[in-house]
């Protein structure tokens, strides 16, 4: 095995979190290696009219993401039971290429109620202690809401996100969401367009239930635009192949067309793609880390990136699986509850109920990924849960994205399923109907966790990752309560037919997509026993080995992962200065 | 046609379209399991006030390419074992790709056919091949070597979908007929202003739908 010129600092994954951490350690010229496992996709069929355009292809055969031919999960759903692997991966959609799932998201960017990263101490002071049932391991993070504001607006200006303020600096927006943390600037760009679903939305739940409906944040340009780093974004066009797709209009905030190539001419700066890291390589004696040992995809050989401090920044599951296979920390143990490697692991309850209205016009197609409308009221604590016997809860909107032909037919209930009724059903409705959605918060429970699976590897040799997850009683009950309160909604609509209201329920279902916001595995907080890294993202054993993505988070909340994710990895870069600078624990 | 004889695929040409059409040559498809699949997408697709029939619709066209291609061969999908049998909820378990599973699923319908009709699938009336496939999506029809009802919901379904509504460089959906069946117009490079001037109104480019093939 070769070895590589020493850096200072290098980061295992090519996504968001990897750059922003870049981001932040190139403004002060630190040298960083950055290793992506994929390539970059600018240039090829992906992002090029008209096969961008390729609804099979990218979306339905997940073309742009991980390849479980070469590394999935396996999964069960208690520890009791024989796990086996996602032949397909369908569930989830783990992102690979430069950019990561960052260069095909939907571009949805929250700040998550300020209470998250206190959560336990929340509920404890508003319910009592004994209203956390003992096994649901929900703790604060360690972090404050107002240390991390600074980066979330960054990131926001960094990309351009199109929203509408609801807290600014304590004053309540109209328009916004009232529930959001306080942001000390408004949002850089004004809000996406409205579509004719969110339309109906919101003129029903503003008038008939009093709610405060609010433009989904996203990192999708209202207008043309230019970042701080002199990035540019050209303006949306609302042509339905987002989520799932590159943007071939440079309208998407992502990764690949804001950090990557702002980093690439920066000194002291190297992205290495192809580069599929085997191992993080640790001295156990002196509880350093060494470096990175990764496969040249190109030419087939393993290479030793030497660096002072490592920054693991993969996809959620992999910065798990990677501290796994290295033998760095304690593996998570659910009989004794002992362990930090693994634990809390989460996911989200979303469900949903279609809405079919024969007079209206939804034209699903004019959308975009994250042209949403939607309320906070019933989602985390916004609602007082007194005697409703579950905690958290969901956001409630319409988020009409693009009404692509092959997966965002909706058909009203008893249709056949195939034959001239089928087809007279699809043309009566696919352009009168939508989806009223709930993003149910996911907390952790003392049976969901990670670790390696003993039986099966991926195309490297290496062991898979083993998901053991259900749904628990608290997200049954969470989802039952939220997508009633949808179906409130719907029926308020005056809907000439509602589909069933569909809560969330175990088991465990691997063969349908239910979003990606996978979390945990690699919790931070304050205790060591119970924590990998600690409130600044450093692992407590291995004081120059960092981690930063969902993975850290303790729970998952009624939101997408992504505003949190970037604040943190924002945060990681300036404290990673510091500590090239002054190397120690950081505080 | 005595029972138990099987109509050859040869004609598909002729009823596949446009008379100027090239003849289609099936890569993955047998001439008994063309027939069986032509039978499945004309039931499926009936010719009506809506399309063509499934045959004149490219549908068959595009279940042979996905079979014959990198889907059918197993793309994307985990083949490692060890092997272990699961519930639907578990997702695909088996070690076949699925171009095997559904010639597999095929050739097992095929027998449950021949012992409720005494024929082949392919030489059942439309009616009779309609009422097959329900007990077969319904889970009424048992084999006993093949989950019928998963290899049907699963396999044979989602196909017949995506070669509906996919773009017709796919082979299915021949001429648009189904994206303007529903209203759906394709392709459109820049919506910026019709998100605001169509919004809760009728679409124009709903009617003149565009595909790959049209853009430039």
């Amino acid at each position: 095995m070769r070895t590589l010129p020493h850096c200072s600092v290098v980061v295992v994954g090519g996504g968001l979190a990897g750059g922003l951490v870049a981001r932040q350690l190139a403004r002060r010229q630190i040298s960083t290696v950055v290793l992506e496992r994929g390539g970059d996709r600018h240039g090829g069929a992906e992002s090029r009219l008209p096969t961008q355009r390729d609804e099979l292809r990218w979306d339905v055969r997940t073309g742009l993401m991980q390849d479980a031919a070469t590394e999935t999960y396996t999964f069960r759903r208690e520890a009791t039971a024989t796990a086996r692997p996602m032949r397909r991966l369908a569930a989830f959609l783990p992102g690979t290429g430069v950019g990561g799932a960052g260069s095909h998201w939907g571009g949805q960017v929250f700040r998550w109620a300020d209470y998250n990263l206190s959560l336990r101490s929340r509920f404890e002071q508003r319910y009592g202690p004994q209203a956390i049932p003992e096994d649901m391991p929900i703790r604060d993070w360690g972090v404050r809401y107002d240390e991390l504001e600074p980066y979330h607006d960054l990131f926001e200006k960094l990309f351009g996100v199109s929203g509408q303020a609801g807290n600014l600096r304590g004053v309540i927006q109209p328009g916004g969401n009232p529930f959001e943390a306080p942001r000390q600037n408004p949002y850089p760009q004004a809000p996406l367009e409205r579509t004719e679903a969110g339309q109906i939305f919101q003129d029903v739940v503003t008038r008939e239930f009093g709610y405060r409906p609010f433009p989904s944040p996203a990192a999708l340009s209202s207008g043309a635009y230019e970042n701080p780093d002199g990035m540019r974004l050209g303006a949306c066009q609302y042509c339905g192949h987002c989520e799932r797709f590159i943007c071939e209009a440079n309208a998407k905030g992502t990764p690949d067309l804001l950090l990557y190539p702002w980093l690439a001419r920066q000194p002291g700066f190297t992205l290495r793609t192809h580069s599929h890291v085997l191992a993080i390589e640790h001295d156990p004696a002196s509880r350093r880390a060494r470096g990175v040992r990764y496969l040249d995809l190109a030419t087939g050989e393993e290479l030793f990136q030497p660096a002072d401090a490592v920054v693991l920044a993969a996809f959620t599951l992999t910065n798990t699986r990677l501290l796994l296979s290295g033998r760095l920390g304690q593996p998570y143990d659910p009989a004794t509850a002992t362990g930090a490697v693994g634990r809390n692991f989460c996911y989200q309850a979303n469900s949903g109920i279609a809405v079919f209205m024969r007079d209206r016009w939804i034209n699903p197609f004019l959308g975009a990924g994250c042209t949403g409308t939607i309320i906070d009221e019933f989602n985390d604590d916004n609602f007082d849960h007194a005697g409703l016997g579950f905690l958290g809860g969901g956001y409630i909107g319409v988020n009409v994205t693009g009404g692509r032909p092959i997966g965002a037919r909706r058909l009203p209930p008893g249709t056949p399923r195939w034959g001239t009724a089928w087809k007279r059903a699809n043309a009566e409705w696919y352009a009168h109907s939508f989806s009223i959605g709930v993003q149910g918060s996911c907390y952790p429970h003392r049976g969901n966790y990670l670790d390696l699976d003993p039986d099966y590897t991926d195309a490297f040799g290496q062991p898979l990752l083993r998901m053991t997850f259900d749904f628990r009683v608290n997200e049954e009950k969470l989802s039952a309560y939220c997508t009633g309160q949808a179906a409130r909604i719907a029926k308020a609509m005056g809907a000439t037919i509602l589909g069933p209201a569909a809560p969330r329920t175990a088991p465990f279902d691997a063969r349908f997509y239910q979003g990606t916001h996978v979390t945990g595995g690699t919790p931070m907080g304050a205790d060591p026993a119970t924590s990998v890294v600690s409130p600044r993202l450093q692992h407590w054993e291995v004081e120059n080995l960092f981690v930063v993505g969902a993975s850290v988070f303790p729970h998952n909340a009624g939101h997408n992962p992504t505003g949190p994710v970037a604040a943190l990895a924002l945060r990681l870069g300036d404290d990673l200065a510091r500590y090239t600078a002054k190397p120690g624990r950081l505080s | 046609m005595l029972p138990g004889t099987v109509q050859p695929a040869a004609p598909s040409a002729a009823s596949a379209g446009p008379a100027d059409a090239a003849p289609v040559i099936y890569q993955s498809l047998g001439p008994n399991e063309a027939a069986f699949v032509e039978r499945l997408v004309e039931v499926m697709c009936p010719a009506d006030e809506f399309t063509p029939g499934g045959v004149a619709c490219g549908l068959a066209v595009y279940i042979d390419r996905q079979l014959a291609g990198a889907f059918g061969r197993g793309e994307r999908l985990y083949q490692r074992g060890p092997w272990r049998p699961g519930a639907p909820a578990d997702g695909y378990q088996l070690p076949l790709t699925p171009e095997r599973f559904f010639k597999l699923g095929l050739a097992a319908t095929d027998e449950f056919c021949r012992q409720q009709h005494g024929r082949a699938f392919a030489a059942l009336s439309s009616p009779e091949a309609d009422a097959l496939l329900q007990a077969v999506a319904s889970g009424r029809a048992a084999h006993p070597a093949v989950a019928l009802h998963t290899w049907f919901d699963e396999l044979v379904y989602p196909l017949f979908e995506q070669a509906c509504f996919a773009d017709p460089i796919h082979g299915g959906n021949r001429d648009k007929v189904f994206w303007k069946m529903i209203g759906y117009p394709g392709l459109p490079a820049v919506n910026g202003l019709n998100i605001v001037r169509y919004r809760g109104k009728p679409f124009p480019g709903a009617r003149a739908p565009q595909s790959m093939e049209d853009f430039g």
